[in-house]
């Protein structure tokens, strides 16, 4: 007994102690370090100069932070309508029996693969690029929609839009996966029977997928809003320097941290405040999930 | 085929009509910015700006300047060894653990599961902070460990979480037969469990392989000088220079180098990948 005991240990101990190491100690460090003005990230602890709330009172009051998460709800919120509505609708093609089901699939999901790196390039340089080869340029005007062949996809007024459809068009994928599995799920009797009926694609679809993949649709609000609160890359790659109309929380927070000097960034921000940052985003992800939970509540479904 | 059997197909087609429509437009548009970029990356930049792609033949030569003098070649060796070092890495530290956690009754074991699952949704800015100043006292700021370390580290709960499912569907017969027979725990492991356990980790492990490879901020953070930047941080470090020069085809052949590993892997894979996802997501 005593050897099995000393096999546990020995299979545990490097999950444990790197998951210690490595993440706990440093969320608990980033909850300290936001209670304190601290100049330098990698500055030991007799560095810190402590400031109790200043940090969270500077951020209440700084327009660019309020910015970033209004920014960052609007994506949530608009872009995860566009995004789930989108999922639901091509999971439901996928399960209506179309051929070639395991081929639309892959494609749908082929923009998760690709680097959100390379995705936006592909999108600022060249679907939404304004000389005359850009795609959608060339596109309106072949088509003769005017109003849509003069937007400036990548101006002030526009580039907020542009990243949202951006983002949204990589997750779709994604989340379709995640319905399709649900949908899979439902047992074909009940469309066969409804048909039988005589109800019609729709209504199959509100009356029999909808209600049944609830707990499949939380899974997959929760999961958007991880992705959300984590928002980064894309905000980074639309607007290469901090900008009010792309800037999140995260942008924010590696702005303050890791490129102090930016033009948007003022000088006066210390490496406190973007831990302040990180507690506020850990803060808002467990409102939100219990907001869900109890919005849409699990439900044990037996068919 | 019969007369009325094609009426049959055609009739259930036309009622799926509009969800073909939709599949052909998502088909279309992602042919035309794939075909357009590769297209592009072939031509010259001239060429881009006046809409006469391929007018004067190929130019691989594109390919070679962004390998060689915007550095992607380093940066794509960079990448590979980030990604599999990592990979592996995550799977000696996760596979015992889940083992146990999946088969073997301890104090604590509940306690582990759940930990691991909120960890899960902890944003990763909350550590990347004292991350840095850990990986400066340990002096490893400006090595490759840096990156490696953090990428394992960020993997292993959810790694960890998947194979314990795994683990726990096998029988229970094949390891009390193997300690039967004298074997050790460690051996049973490492010899009868492990590899029945193969499909989870091949799956696990393809997944995790796409993750890192596309990962951008922890390696924007933490790898950010030449000699370390992996492909996503050269190509967002490379665009502005190679804008200014004008050098759009060199751009899109960069673009090119950035999707095409995961890309392949991915018309390789898919199945793979696609049940690597479903399964991790609909449990967790």
């Amino acid at each position: 007994m005593k050897s099995k005991r000393k096999f546990i240990m020995v299979c545990i101990a490097p999950a444990l102690i790197s998951f210690l190491i490595f993440f706990l100690y440093p969320v608990l460090r980033t909850f300290l370090i936001s209670f304190y003005k601290v100049k330098g990230v990698a500055d030991g602890m007799s560095l810190w100069e402590y400031a109790g709330f200043s940090n969270y009172i500077y951020l209440k009051d700084s327009p660019l932070f309020i910015q970033s998460f209004i920014n960052m709800f609007k994506i949530w919120f608009i872009g995860g309508i566009i995004t789930i509505f989108f999922a639901m609708i091509f999971a439901g093609i996928l399960t209506s029996g179309v051929r070639f089901k395991v081929f639309w699939r892959s494609l749908i999901y082929l923009p998760n693969t690709i680097s959100a790196v390379a995705m936006a390039t592909m999108w600022t340089q060249y679907v939404y690029n304004n000389q005359d080869f850009g795609l959608f340029k060339s596109v309106f005007r072949a088509l003769g929609i005017r109003a849509l062949a003069d937007i400036q996809w990548t101006s002030p007024q526009f580039i907020f839009t542009s990243m949202l459809i951006a983002f949204c068009f990589g997750s779709v994928g994604y989340y379709m996966l995640i319905l399709l599995a649900g949908m899979e799920g439902i047992p074909k009797e009940l469309y066969e029977a409804s048909k039988l009926d005589g109800a019609s694609l729709f209504v199959q679809f509100t009356k029999i997928t909808l209600p049944l993949i609830r707990n499949v649709f939380r899974i997959c609000i929760v999961l958007w809003t991880v992705a959300v609160i984590n928002f980064f890359v894309w905000a980074q790659m639309f607007s290469p320097w901090p900008d009010p109309n792309t800037i999140t929380p995260v942008y924010f927070m590696y702005s303050v941290v890791f490129g102090v000097g930016t033009e948007a960034i003022p000088t006066d921000v210390n490496v406190g405040m973007g831990a302040g940052v990180g507690v506020i985003l850990t803060i808002v992800v467990v409102v939100l999930y219990g907001v869900i939970n109890l919005v849409i509540r699990e439900r044990k479904l037996e068919y | 085929m019969s007369m009325t059997n094609l009426k049959s197909i055609l009739k259930k087609d036309s009622r799926l009509a509009p969800g073909y429509i939709m599949l052909l437009i998502w088909l279309l548009f992602s042919i035309v910015v794939i075909g357009w970029i590769f297209a592009a990356s072939f031509s010259t930049t001239r060429e881009i700006f006046t809409n006469t792609l391929f007018k004067s033949g190929i130019h691989i030569e594109n390919y070679w300047n962004a390998l060689v003098h915007h550095h992607f070649a380093r940066y794509f060796i960079n990448s590979l060894i980030y990604t599999c070092t990592s990979s592996i890495g995550i799977i000696l530290i996760s596979s015992p653990a889940a083992y146990v956690i999946g088969r073997m009754e301890f104090p604590g074991r509940k306690l582990l599961i759940n930990t691991f699952l909120v960890t899960m949704s902890i944003p990763m800015v909350m550590i990347v902070i004292p991350l840095y100043a850990v990986m400066v006292s340990l002096k490893l700021i400006g090595s490759m460990f840096t990156l490696i370390i953090i990428y394992i580290v960020a993997h292993v709960p959810f790694t960890t979480y998947f194979l314990t499912g795994f683990f726990s569907t096998l029988p229970k017969e094949l390891e009390d037969s193997a300690l039967v027979d004298g074997c050790s725990l460690y051996r049973a492991f490492w010899r009868i469990m492990l590899p029945l356990a193969q499909p989870g980790i091949i799956t696990i492990g393809i997944f995790n392989f796409m993750n890192i490879w596309n990962e951008y901020f922890m390696a924007l953070i933490f790898a950010n000088k030449a000699e370390l930047r992996t492909l996503a941080v050269g190509l967002r470090s490379s665009i502005q220079a190679m804008r200014y020069v004008g050098d759009w085809a060199g751009l899109f052949a960069a673009v090119v180098i950035v999707f095409l590993p995961t890309f392949i892997l991915y018309i390789l894979l898919s199945q793979k990948i696609i049940a690597g996802i479903t399964g991790g997501a609909i449990k967790g």
